[in-house]
């Protein structure tokens, strides 16, 4: 039972992140604050990514030692995963796309309403 | 037992994301999302991923809370939950 | 609302913790994501592209077309920035009006 929490605990950690941001995303009634569920939710998941990259048992980072040295044979136990760190470097850059693009939409929002409350802009909709 | 530096870390990531959605005013909010980003930056490290720390540290912890702060300063400082 | 949300939102969280009951150990060496396609790039990569760091090397060298694409998300976001934000001046808004 404790091998299993230990083996787990840091996925339910990422779940538990992931719920505060998706709670703030859908329940709250701010815009900013919808903004930052959102950079939350984005970073739990990408934190999940590179959780899936890690190796136990003396690997290292994924850069080559003595490269430019003798030459010798290359290990793949020796060295983490690269992949996902590759992927998740995209992903970050893409979410301060979005940050930028949600934050444009936010300032006008706020010139035309004079507001940031949700229901307040519905009902100056109406 | 000897607790993880990992789990250390990530018990400071989720007080952090505690806060930066509870807390009322929203340049506080704003900054406690830019610790948060360091935090997680620093989680990446520990996990070994530096390129990805490096992105994070520059990118997320830095232009991301400049654009947030801009964006409060342009518009409103108070909200109500 | 608040509590219809804090329904879903436990919902969910209770399947995705449902969903990891299957997923192989944290710092498995032997994970179904470190067996199928790193491998090759970790052996390959010096001999192929000649650059010790691999990040960089799959990032800009194999997976190069990737980069591109970010690149135009990117530019595709400052446009779409510029254009909600600006003011417009006298002539173009009074065309638009």
């Amino acid at each position: 039972m404790f091998d299993f929490i230990v083996s787990k605990y840091n996925y339910w950690m990422y779940i538990v992140l992931m719920m505060i941001g998706f709670y703030a995303m859908i329940g709250k009634n701010n815009l900013v604050k919808k903004i930052i569920g959102m950079n939350i939710f984005q970073t739990a998941i990408i934190l999940f990514f590179v959780s899936i990259a890690c190796k136990k048992g003396g690997a290292t980072l994924p850069i080559i030692k003595h490269a430019h040295g003798a030459e010798h044979a290359i290990k793949v136990s020796h060295y983490l995963n690269p992949l996902p760190h590759v992927l998740m470097l995209t992903a970050i850059v893409v979410m301060v796309a979005t940050l930028g693009v949600a934050i444009a939409i936010i300032i006008k929002i706020y010139r035309e309403y004079g507001t940031l409350e949700e229901n307040e802009i519905l009902r100056k909709l109406k | 037992m000897i607790v993880p530096f990992d789990l250390i870390i990530l018990i400071f990531v989720l007080i952090c994301a505690l806060a930066a959605i509870t807390i009322k005013d929203l340049l506080s909010a704003v900054i406690i999302l830019g610790a948060y980003s360091f935090f997680m930056c620093l989680m990446w490290a520990q996990m070994g991923a530096v390129d990805v720390a490096f992105t994070e540290a520059s990118v997320s912890a830095s232009i991301g809370t400049i654009l947030l702060i801009t964006a409060v300063f342009k518009t409103t400082r108070r909200s109500k939950d | 609302m608040k509590l219809i949300s804090l329904v879903i939102v436990l919902i969910t969280g209770a399947i995705l913790i449902y969903g990891t009951m299957d997923m192989p150990d944290w710092g498995d060496p032997d994970s179904p994501a470190s067996l199928h396609v790193s491998p090759r790039y970790i052996t390959k990569t010096l001999e192929e592209t000649a650059t010790p760091n691999m990040v960089t090397s799959v990032l800009a060298d194999y997976r190069g077309y990737d980069t591109l694409g970010e690149t135009t998300v990117i530019f595709t976001a400052g446009m779409v920035c510029i254009l909600l934000l600006r003011s417009l001046g006298g002539k173009i808004s009074k065309l638009d009006t």
